[in-house]
């Protein structure tokens, strides 16, 4: 498999070389292009033939990505598809070398065959960070490329580390994080605009996104025209 | 007829795309409705109805402007109404384009642009209207994206997703089709692709404006009642 980036930050999109019989999972909705010989199946689950079914359908649409999968073989020789991103933007390649990743739901694109992945309910302090309820788990050896709303930038983190709800693509296993404050007291933090943060502790590495597409969002909502109720 | 090949620059690309062209006196340029951001005080505008109401029902406005550089050369500085990529290319009186109906951004006077009726079914199931913009001729043409152009060598087929097609060359057919089995084209998300024949070149877009319209949803305010 050969995976390239083009047109990195800001238009980007990525194409996939497949040999012959190789397959890639991708979200549903990303395929941009494709040669002829590939053959799709739709899942609802990651692994081609496993468990999980409904309810792991239905824990991803809560997880803001779609619904399901499409896995792409390559069939009788090497073939190539182009995956896009819906909101402008950045996507990386992560190479799994056994270490697991967390992944902001609504970031994942595709997958190669052998890293496995399962959703993951990250608890009410989810709800209050702005983040999604879901984060995706990625495990196993192989390729995932994710994606972000503007530039994607690592940030490796010994001891501990605060990041505004709203920037946090994916992190290692190694960290976790909890709610905090900003500033020195509550006042001032939710005064100061920056409201709840994600305190991050342990070791590893954290891939944050430069722009937040929910503050965005909100910053043309008053020129979008309103739903009637 | 004599014609020139346009001097021009394209800068900003592929997120920002727009194109300065350097008009010999004289010269005329052909520049889709409203796409003029600049230009030099000496050019003359004049608004043409191009392909009446075929034109009008392939969504793209039904006015073309010319802009013919008088007394000296002149520039015009010409910007899409979408942030993305500007694609040239210059026709020599043989090749065929074929454009997806918002795509059209400026081309010589030599050019000829028409509007083509792509049928019921391939227009309206492709989502991206019943019309496809057909240039030939000769002289320069423009053409420009949402998101990054890329550019396909096809030689035995290809398959894009209708929301991602820029345009293509004569000698490339196609059907509207679905992805996979039955199940895919329910439930994929892929929703319908535009299945290529034959060989030439294929220009796609690397981002769709579906998803993002899909993403501004629920920041819609809403009317208090």
């Amino acid at each position: 498999m050969n995976i390239e980036f083009e047109y990195r930050p800001g238009s980007t999109a990525v194409k996939i070389t497949l040999d012959a019989q190789e397959s890639i999972t991708a979200e549903g909705g990303a395929m941009i292009a494709m040669s002829p010989n590939m053959d799709i199946q739709t899942t609802t689950q990651k692994n081609k033939g496993g468990g999980g079914g409904l309810l792991s359908g239905v824990k991803r649409m809560f997880a803001q990505e779609s619904f399901f999968f499409n896995h792409f073989t390559a069939k009788d020789h090497s073939g190539t598809i182009y995956l896009g991103t819906s909101l402008p933007g950045d996507m990386i390649n992560l190479e799994l070398t056994g270490k697991k990743i967390f992944v902001q739901g609504g970031s994942y694109v595709a997958s190669s065959a052998d890293v496995h992945m399962e959703t993951r309910w990250q608890g009410a302090k989810n709800l209050l960070s702005g983040e999604s309820l879901f984060w995706i788990e990625l495990s196993g050896h192989g390729n995932a490329i994710i994606n972000a709303f503007g530039v994607i930038y690592p940030i490796d983190i010994d001891g501990e580390y605060i990041i505004d709800t709203g920037h946090i693509v994916a992190y290692e296993e190694g960290l976790n994080f909890t709610l905090s404050k900003a500033g020195s007291s509550w006042m001032s933090s939710i005064l100061g605009g920056e409201g709840i943060v994600c305190l991050f502790k342990g070791k590893g590495r954290i891939w944050c996104q430069s722009h937040s597409s929910t503050t965005f969002g909100q910053q043309i909502t008053p020129h979008l025209k309103a739903i009637k109720k | 007829m004599e014609h020139h090949k346009f001097e021009y620059t394209i800068e900003g690309a592929p997120d920002y795309a727009f194109v300065e062209v350097k008009l010999p006196q004289n010269e005329t340029l052909k520049v889709e409705a409203s796409s003029m951001a600049t230009m030099d005080t000496n050019l003359e505008m004049k608004t043409k109805m191009k392909g009446g109401l075929s034109r009008f029902l392939s969504g793209e406005s039904i006015f073309i402007n010319e802009f013919t550089a008088r007394n000296g050369s002149g520039r015009i500085g010409i910007a899409p109404s979408m942030p993305g990529d500007i694609k040239h290319l210059h026709l020599d009186g043989g090749q065929v384009v074929y454009l997806q109906n918002s795509a059209y951004l400026a081309s010589g006077v030599n050019v000829v642009v028409e509007t083509k009726f792509q049928g019921l079914m391939k227009g309206f199931f492709s989502g991206e209207g019943l019309f496809l913009i057909k240039c030939s001729g000769t002289g320069d043409l423009f053409f420009n994206s949402y998101g990054a152009i890329i550019e396909l060598d096809v030689n035995d087929g290809y398959i894009v997703d209708t929301g991602n097609i820029v345009g293509f060359t004569e000698g490339l057919e196609y059907d509207i089709t679905k992805v996979g089995g039955y199940k895919s084209l329910f439930l994929s998300g892929e929703g319908l692709v535009a299945k290529f024949r034959g060989s030439g070149k294929i220009w796609i877009q690397t981002k769709k404006v579906s998803p993002l319209i899909y993403w501004a949803n629920p920041f819609r305010p809403q009317k208090g009642s």
